[in-house]
């Protein structure tokens, strides 16, 4: 008994000890974003600084228009989400319940792509861009990120688990494959479409290299793209980036506040299917 | 309806063509097709503005030959050794620890995903600021231990070790999650049986909970190890690949050649030793995978 | 009812027709640069609203990138169809983009309407390429030496001397150095200067030494007398004790206002851009040229504006352009001393006077003039950019943060930057 209070005490501080690095750097950026230039060269550093100084944020918000990138980010992940999650499971469906000439090859270039990095595509893509003209346009971000091999892959295997018995039944009720693709396969798949869903939103929302080759001008760009070439102008005053930094995680850090359990839930389904 | 009729439903390429049409049209053109375009760009010279001129295997000697490359492959394998066993180490121990019954679980799982969620370049710049040599939280705290810091980020010793600690404070979260999931997977009724055979705590971690977790060990491996392989944003944020290109990685070196130099060709020999990479450590857990994962 | 009806879309067409012609007209040119600080920004659009006044046909529509991004986004911008009419270059980059085949020749207009034997020497080296001209210099803008006054009234010294020809030699400068440097125990409160590794070519040049060859095929760093220069740069932290570690500026996040504001540092070397910002603090603030090994030197560059050979509308970019060099626009960010005029006559004595403003110059600038005036190229405008920038980002930051000794440094670097030279 005795042993084990003492465990339960270690186990906390651990826990705690993680926590504050955790969570340290967060206040740090808080806490830097509301003090003054000088403030900031002093030392030892302060937690809060004698004047909260607000005049940061609008000297921020000024010249980058955060708003705008925060929906230019929203609007991208959205299509993008909705359309891979539609695409790969159709394909999906036809992978695993269709018969056709070709399927296997088909299917095995899927699989060859798989891990193909992604920057190997990177400098076809632009080129790509440029001959369809969509340079500096959000098409650029939305178009080339439609279809995903690993999704297709994914939502495959997810529905090769699927009893046939189950659309036996509906096949004979004379469902079209279309009915039972949405009627059967998809409620079924709740998991699978989260976990991709989830993967897909954090890999679009958080992507910098594409915006940074794609995109120019101040209005079209993401967050992450925004923040950094706001680092760019105010490269020493560091108040005004870390309010910045503030602005661009506030919603993201919001949002996970409102739906953790579906966030955690998302994840952790992908760890089942090892 | 006719049995007939119902095949041709079933069966009929019209609804193969529904189904798998737009997704495989969408892969043609921007997987396959650039895959294999990056594969003939790298036998050319090109600036994207003016003449493309086929080089045969020029691109890939001068690779060879160039010091900076293998400055980056190491700087590249330094990172992954860096970032993969110690996160997954530290994530694992936390998953541990999460999975006791204790009060404020949900709490400290948010605490720990909280980075997750942040998008890398925030992060990074955040990062960069807690390295500061000289008002920087870091080497304050180091102070009051009596440690005089590294300027971390201008050192060419302490660059990589500093990007290296934050990726994997911004990491360790995720993998923490797929742990967990993985243990509580785990029936307790194993332990149970364990404890009656008198096993220790160290028995119990060897002899079940890890043979049961390596699935999603072998998940967790092989993800750090190719997200390590493609890293970039927190260096192009941090330290642009500097000092003294310490901190360069191929990815980087990709960018630097495709949109910084604008040599085209050039940059596609090093996709495709990025993706040599990945398909090796793909290829060798695969193999491996079949010795110590357990189904 | 119905003549009001009639007359109210008679009305409403001949508004929207009106407007339209008038659009029709208007012309918009993408103008893109960077900014050195938010100040810089207002003081061009302050000068392109000027402009607009005067050209009502043309809409200007400016946009600053960071600099580190911007060439990399130009270049991109233009590979996507999608540049600007007109940008800045920076002069390291303008011979890069020049070869790329990528600037509309501005040779003719030039000559004709500005004529290049007004500009001063350096800027004159700096437009042409191979006779020909791409891009018009903006102003120039050189490293000098700034001091913060108290600093060296509280240590009871005199002043650096603006006069170029009665500057110290290097071991005076290091004496000073060494008494402005103030330490409490092991950690050193004030350092005596700041930023000669930032600017090491001119201590190598004020050596008689170079930095490449004067074809620029073969860098010449491993010569004994640019040996002896960069060594003197790393003596002022290793055996001096004057200076901060190489990356104090990335370490401290203050820029040169900052440092010597703070007391940090006494005497930094910075471009003559700076002065901008030194003008708004609130200390007095002193400005010296470098001091010398063998010559009293320093080297001027500064951006050109130049148009994009995919732009459609190349005549009004040439107007925008012509403004921008013209010694109107100039004079006004030479007023607030961010840059320093490219043009002969305006180092004459009736010349200064158009600029000179007692506010922002310090009382002995006028001594200085002539530095500007007669200033060398920077090397960095000649040699291929990426030669540049493998010998400054890669090789010499082995010398400034990796402690590795100049000779092995240089010696070993020469194969390298020799076959970038000659690519």
């Amino acid at each position: 008994m005795k042993e084990n209070k003492l465990e339960k005490t270690i186990i906390y501080i651990v826990l705690i000890i993680g926590g504050l690095t955790m969570v340290l750097p967060f206040i740090w950026m808080l806490s830097t974003s509301l003090k003054s230039l000088n403030e900031v060269f002093s030392f030892p550093p302060t937690i809060f600084g004698d004047k909260i100084v607000w005049q940061n944020y609008l000297k921020v918000s000024d010249r980058f228009p955060f708003i705008k990138f925060f929906f230019n980010s929203l609007k991208i992940s959205i299509i993008v989400v909705v359309a891979q999650v539609l695409t790969s499971s159709m394909a999906g469906f036809a992978f695993a319940r269709m018969k056709f000439p070709g399927k296997d090859i088909i299917f095995a270039l899927y699989l060859a792509t798989l891990i193909v990095p992604f920057h190997v595509l990177l400098v076809p893509t632009f080129i790509l861009m440029r001959e369809l003209g969509w340079v500096d346009t959000h098409l650029s971000l939305i178009v080339p990120s439609l279809v995903s091999a690993f999704g297709t892959f994914l939502m495959r295997q997810f529905f090769l688990t699927i009893p046939e018995s189950l659309e036996e039944a509906a096949r004979i009720d004379g469902c079209t494959p279309f009915g039972i693709f949405f009627r059967i396969f998809l409620p079924l798949s709740k998991p699978a479409l989260a976990t991709l869903s989830i993967f897909t939103y954090m890999g679009i929302w958080n992507d910098f290299i594409r915006p940074l080759v794609f995109i120019n001008t101040t209005s079209k760009m993401t967050l992450p793209l925004g923040l950094a070439s706001m680092q760019g102008l105010y490269s020493t005053n560091w108040p005004v980036l870390m309010a910045g930094t503030v602005i661009s995680l506030l919603p993201i850090l919001i949002a996970f506040l409102f739906a953790q359990e579906y966030f955690v839930k998302g994840v952790t389904l992908s760890g089942l299917k090892g | 309806m006719t049995k007939k009729l119902e095949k041709i439903i079933y069966n009929n390429y019209f609804w193969v063509a529904i189904f798998l049409l737009p997704n495989f049209l969408g892969f043609l053109i921007f997987i396959l097709l650039p895959v294999l375009a990056s594969f003939g760009l790298s036998f050319t010279k090109w600036d994207l503005l003016g003449e493309i001129n086929f080089v045969g295997l020029a691109n890939y000697q001068n690779l060879i030959s160039d010091s900076t490359f293998w400055k980056v492959l190491w700087n590249t394998i330094y990172y992954t050794l860096g970032t993969v066993p110690l996160g997954i180490i530290i994530s694992l121990m936390l998953a541990i620890i999460l999975n006791k019954k204790i009060k404020g679980v949900k709490i400290f799982r948010a605490v720990y995903f909280l980075p997750v969620i942040s998008s890398t370049v925030a992060v990074a710049m955040v990062w960069q600021w807690i390295y500061n040599p000289q008002f920087g939280l870091l080497n304050y705290i180091l102070s009051l231990f009596n440690i005089t810091g590294p300027s971390w980020l201008t050192s060419t010793t302490w660059a990589m070790p500093a990007v290296i600690i934050t990726s994997i404070w911004k990491g360790l979260g995720f993998n923490m999650l797929l742990f967990l999931a993985g243990l509580q997977g785990i029936p307790n009724t194993y332990y149970e049986a364990a404890e009656i055979d008198g096993a220790g705590s160290w028995a119990k971690f060897s002899k079940i909970t890890l043979p049961l977790l390596s699935p999603t060990m072998f998940f967790v491996i092989i993800m750090s190890i190719i997200n390590s392989f493609q890293v970039f944003d927190q260096i192009y944020i941090m330290t642009g690949g500097g000092p003294a290109r310490s901190t360069s990685v191929l990815v980087h070196y990709l960018y630097q050649n495709a949109f910084e130099y604008f040599r085209m060709g050039q940059a596609s020999p090093i996709a495709y030793v990025l993706f040599f990479l990945v398909f090796i450590v793909t290829l060798v857990q695969l193999r491996n995978s079949k010795k110590w994962v357990v189904y | 009812m119905h003549k009001k009806v009639l007359m109210l879309i008679f009305l409403i067409l001949l508004i929207f027709l009106s407007t339209s012609s008038t659009m029709a007209e208007q012309i918009t040119l993408k103008f893109m640069g960077w900014e050195a600080s938010p100040l810089e920004t207002n003081s061009i659009k302050t000068g392109l609203n000027e402009f607009m006044t005067a050209n009502p046909d043309i809409k200007v529509e400016y946009t600053p990138v960071p600099f580190d991004e911007f060439h990399s986004k130009l270049l991109t911008m233009m590979a996507g169809n999608s540049a600007p009419d007109v940008f800045f270059l920076a002069s390291a980059f303008y011979r890069d983009f020049a070869a790329r085949n990528v600037l509309v020749d501005l040779t003719d207009k030039v000559d004709s309407q500005i004529g290049i034997d007004n500009f001063i020497p350096s800027s004159q080296t700096k437009m042409l390429v191979n006779n020909k001209i791409y891009g018009v210099s903006s102003c120039t803008v050189s490293p000098v030496l700034f001091y913060n006054k108290n600093l060296f009234d509280k240590a009871n010294l005199s002043y650096p001397p603006a006069d170029p020809a009665k500057m110290w030699n290097w071991d005076k400068f290091v004496d000073v150095a060494k008494k402005l440097t103030i330490k409490s125990g092991k950690r050193t409160q004030q350092f005596g200067v700041f930023g000669f590794q930032n600017f090491w070519w001119t201590t190598v040049l004020s050596n008689g030494a170079s930095v490449f060859t004067d074809d620029y095929s073969k860098i010449t760093l491993q010569e004994p007398a640019a040996q002896e220069a960069l060594q003197k740069i790393v003596d002022l932290r290793k055996k001096d004790g004057v200076a901060p570690a190489g990356n104090f500026l990335e370490n401290s996040g203050m820029n040169t206002a900052q440092m010597l504001q703070t007391g940090k540092v006494a005497m930094v070397v910075d471009g003559s851009w700076a002065l901008q910002e030194l003008a708004k603090m609130d200390f007095p603030i002193g400005v010296a040229p470098l001091p010398k090994l063998k010559d009293t030197i320093t080297t001027g560059q500064a951006h050109l504006h130049a148009i994009w050979k995919g732009s459609k509308h190349k005549e009004a970019a040439w107007k925008l352009v012509k403004f921008l060099s013209s010694s109107k626009y100039q004079t006004n960010l030479v007023k607030v001393g961010l840059w320093m005029p490219n043009r002969k006559a305006m180092y004459t004595p009736e010349g200064i006077k158009k600029w000179y403003n007692p506010k922002v110059h310090p009382a002995n600038f006028k001594a200085l003039t002539d530095y500007f005036l007669n200033a060398k190229l920077e090397p960095s405008v000649i040699a291929p950019q990426e030669a540049w920038d493998v010998l400054t980002t890669e090789e010499l930051e082995k010398i400034w943060y990796a402690n590795q000794p100049v000779k092995e440094v240089t010696e070993s670097m020469q194969d390298r930057i020799n076959n970038l030279l000659n690519q």
